[in-house]
């Protein structure tokens, strides 16, 4: 190949990735800005951030996290979807297919699992977070309220998608989460009836929770999760304490760290997926109640405080803590101590929120270890 | 008043509030569609059987249909086996009452609560007799506590 001939197709190879990339690999300062403003997914991010930013300890990276971890469950879910069949004749056969008859099927779904209770817990760490930090002062304050629907949806999300495996976990969690739900006073019973699609766990609901938990909710939270992100912009980036202005570019210092999280996420997944089965019990059976029946473990809180009273725990206190959160931001408008952690002039709000956010793991904790037949106390170290 | 502008305004008005409600609309269309008319569950007029096939003084699981049936000398009755509490199944023992395994309820022969979260007493089926001479339970209509029927 002659030397003019080479120098051709190297400039149409430069042209076609530039019809892509606009900028190109970034050397300079003003090209690393350059990239940053024109890219679609990077433009997220402004092209420098205070320093502090960079600080592990200023976020703990945990709503970075939430969202890795939605990301890796939307591919683990679509992939899953390639063998599931959401009928009661076929769910836990399919199940079973997947686990034992497709090559990765069993940690796929393991993946999927362990990254689903992951981001319960670290929505619920992200939202403690905040307030810690005093987060949500003006001007976040909206931004708070989408963040406690993105918690509610990723409750949904998790909640939806624990009845599709169509075992006796499922079957008898369900029946138990929805009898809950049946107890709001006058909508209730029909908020039951049009969530199951009848008056039983059949066909219908598991149809419906299938479509809820695959393109319905879904769509809600990627729609949230994207004004959750420009709301950050909007107010002007996450909440400092006031100090030092020095910039660093994003491109590296913040794209760096945010690939690091990304490895430690998906290596802990991994992990988990690896040495841990996902449960898969027997199929589901309305006849035959396990003993004891438990909702998914973070509704166990609620199933605790459903044992002492029914409307108190199925709907007096989750209204009242949906409500209280929803209110926050407008009732605590004094506005010292945003951006640092534990605050001294907030001393008495986080002492609340910290007994309160206690009080739901210490609930969780007792009703996932420490009930067993006929919700009976039992010490989880007993034989 | 300039005529334009006001045309312009009742144009802008009847525009948005016909987009207004026909959106309303659609959505209410989309919500009363989510709620089911025709069900394809179990029916819930349940024949059960002939009379005599219940032996006297006795207590039948109808586990499929999750509804206990009681004979008695004062006639049969029919209480339903779904824990009031949170939709588990509870169990029988002759002379001691219902007892749900999920929660800890108890409930004494009548159904009545004796212990435990359950708020409300167990459910009691309407019964009837078919033409054909069949026991039949309804679970679509509650009776209250002292109905019992003679066959």
């Amino acid at each position: 190949m002659t030397a003019g001939r080479r120098g051709a197709l190297r400039r149409a190879g430069t042209r076609l990735v530039r019809s892509v990339f606009r900028v190109g690999w970034p050397r300079s300062r003003a090209e690393r800005a350059a990239a940053m403003l024109s890219s679609l997914v990077l433009h997220v991010h402004p092209t420098r951030v205070r320093a502090r930013v960079l600080s592990p300890s200023t976020t703990l990276g945990l709503g970075l996290v939430s969202f890795y971890l939605f990301a890796l469950l939307t591919v683990t879910g679509l992939a899953l979807m390639l063998y599931y069949v959401p009928h009661p004749d076929a769910a836990y056969r399919s199940m079973k297919d997947i686990e034992y008859a497709t090559t990765f099927g069993m940690f796929i779904r393991n993946a999927h699992r362990w990254a689903a209770h992951g981001m319960v817990a670290v929505v619920f760490l992200h939202m403690c977070r905040v307030f810690f930090t005093g987060a949500y002062k003006r001007p976040r304050e909206f931004n708070w309220v989408v963040g406690v629907f993105l918690l509610l949806l990723t409750l949904a999300l998790s909640f939806t998608g624990y009845l599709l495996p169509w075992d006796q976990l499922a079957f008898w969690a369900i029946t138990v989460g929805t009898s809950i739900v049946a107890y709001a006073p006058l909508v209730g019973e029909p908020l039951r009836y049009l969530l199951l699609g009848g008056y039983e766990i059949g066909q219908a609901a598991l149809l419906r929770f299938y479509v809820l938990h695959c393109v319905v909710l879904p769509l809600a939270m990627a729609a949230l999760v994207a004004l959750h992100f420009w709301r950050v912009r909007k107010d002007g980036g996450i909440a400092l304490p006031p100090g030092p202005a020095r910039r660093v570019l994003v491109w590296p210092h913040l794209l760096f760290r945010e690939l690091i999280v990304l490895v430690l996420v998906l290596v802990v997944v991994h992990v988990a997926a690896l040495v841990a089965n996902a449960p898969l019990e027997e199929i589901a059976d309305a006849t035959r109640t396990p003993n004891p029946a438990k909702a998914p473990w973070y509704f166990l809180g609620l199933q605790e405080l459903v044992h002492y009273g029914a409307v108190l725990g199925g709907v007096v206190v989750p209204a009242a803590i949906v409500l209280a959160l929803l209110a926050l931001p407008y009732v605590d408008t004094r506005p010292g101590g945003a951006g640092v952690w534990f605050a001294r002039e907030r001393r008495l709000a986080n002492a609340i929120f910290s007994a309160l956010a206690l009080a739901v793991v210490a609930l969780t904790v007792v009703g996932t270890f420490f009930r067993g037949p006929n919700w009976a106390w039992v010490w989880p170290w007993a034989p | 008043m300039n005529p334009r502008a006001s045309r312009r305004r009742f144009v802008v008005t009847a525009g948005t509030s016909g987009l207004a409600a026909g959106s309303l609309g659609l959505l209410a269309a989309l919500a009363r569609f989510a709620v089911p008319d025709v069900l394809y569950e179990a029916p819930r007029r349940i024949p059960v059987g002939r009379p005599e096939e219940f032996p006297p003084e006795s207590v039948t699981l109808l586990t499929d249909h999750r509804v206990f049936v009681f004979r008695t000398p004062e006639g049969f009755y029919a209480v339903s086996a779904v824990c009031t509490h949170l939709g588990c199944n509870v169990g029988h023992e002759a002379g001691r009452g219902f007892a749900c395994p999920c929660h800890g309820s108890t409930f004494d022969e009548e159904g009545a609560v004796t212990s435990g979260p359950a708020a409300w007493p167990l459910a009691r089926f309407a019964l009837s007799l078919s033409r054909r001479g069949e026991l039949v339970v309804d679970t679509r209509r509650t009776v209250d506590a002292g109905f019992r029927l003679r066959a």
